[in-house]
């Protein structure tokens, strides 16, 4: 059994063993927006390396693997975003507004309370990549002097909440129109928003991809400029 | 598979393009900026790549697992902070859908 458990190849297999199992009950599920794959999966992988007693840098000399694809793959996400440059053309100062002010907002108020309410500099800069989708918080984080683990962590649950309360609250509003919901969900839930977004309808998906692409482009490039402010 | 060797070598423009403008930026992200650049000038998506994204695409979830898997490293500040972190997380995201919200229907 040590044998196994020191092996990064079972590790390696372990993930994407319990990604295909989340993954299953998601679906089986009817997609609930509070057990993402991603989440479900984690959770399985921790619970593991807890009942063996085993420390994460072992997991990760097999969970590198994975994670060394993460480089090639955000690259990827320029294709998205050019795809989508045209649906954002036709009404393109109101959305950048929307998506700079909107984010601003949110990942600033966390930020402030985090410093006011637990005092601690390295959550309150994690904080900061909130709202921007996973794979380009973790690659940010670092140059902000944030922790990688917990910025994915924040912004998965973000996103969770966001799809419980966004449209709820623009609903009570009369805020409600496709374009305001899809980019709310873009700018504040990320790919969870987006995902809840397609299920609403074509419009708000559009929007809601494109607001979250330009946030995660924005905050990609302003954060680590900024980053001499906070750290 | 030459959609993959495009993706490799913009991730390859981006480091090269760190290391000379020690710009605080991560490679990737200038990696798919300069591929970005290259889409809007070329005006579409060469076929390979987009096959290769949509093979791709799917399997981001599971790329970003083992760094979530980290979160074991944080176990006693989840117990200490976990309750007041996840209040800020909720309470931070009222301005933000209100700003958004707002900007969007606003003159409609």
């Amino acid at each position: 059994m040590s044998v196994l458990l020191s092996m990064p190849l079972f590790w390696a297999g372990l993930t994407i063993g319990g990604f295909l199992l989340s993954q299953r009950v998601y679906q089986l599920t009817g997609k609930q927006p509070f057990l993402p794959p991603m989440l479900t999966g984690t959770l399985l992988v921790v619970t593991t390396l807890k009942l063996t007693d085993t420390p994460y840098d072992v997991y990760m000399t097999g969970g590198r693997y994975l994670n060394d694809l993460l480089g090639p793959v955000i690259v990827m996400l320029a294709v998205p975003l050019f795809q989508q440059l045209k649906a954002i053309s036709q009404n393109a100062v109101r959305i950048l507004l929307a998506v700079s002010l909107g984010s601003a907002t949110t990942i600033l108020s966390a930020w402030a309370l985090t410093h006011w309410w637990i005092g601690d500099a390295t959550l309150a800069n994690t904080l900061l990549t909130k709202s921007i989708t996973t794979p380009v918080a973790v690659a940010i984080v670092p140059q902000l002097g944030g922790e990688a683990s917990l910025a994915a962590g924040f912004v998965i649950l973000t996103g969770i909440i966001g799809v419980v309360m966004i449209v709820p609250m623009l609903s009570l509003l009369k805020m409600d129109s496709p374009a305001s919901k899809g980019i709310t969900l873009g700018v504040c839930a990320h790919a969870i928003g987006t995902a809840q977004a397609l299920e609403l309808g074509e419009q708000e998906a559009a929007y809601a991809a494109s607001a979250m692409t330009l946030t995660a482009t924005l905050h990609a490039i302003v954060l680590p400029l900024m980053a001499p402010l906070v750290t | 598979m030459s959609g993959l060797l495009i993706l490799l070598a913009f991730l390859m423009v981006g480091t090269l393009l760190q290391h000379w403008t020690s710009a605080p930026i991560p490679a990737a992200i200038l990696g798919m900026l300069s591929l970005l650049v290259f889409l809007l000038v070329r005006r579409r998506v060469p076929s390979s790549l987009a096959q290769t994204t949509a093979t791709l695409a799917p399997l981001l979830p599971l790329l970003l697992m083992p760094v979530s898997v980290g979160l074991v490293t944080h176990e006693n500040l989840i117990r200490t902070h976990g309750v007041t972190l996840l209040a800020i997380l909720v309470i931070s995201l009222i301005p933000g859908v209100l700003v958004c919200g707002w900007i969007m229907s606003r003159g409609k």
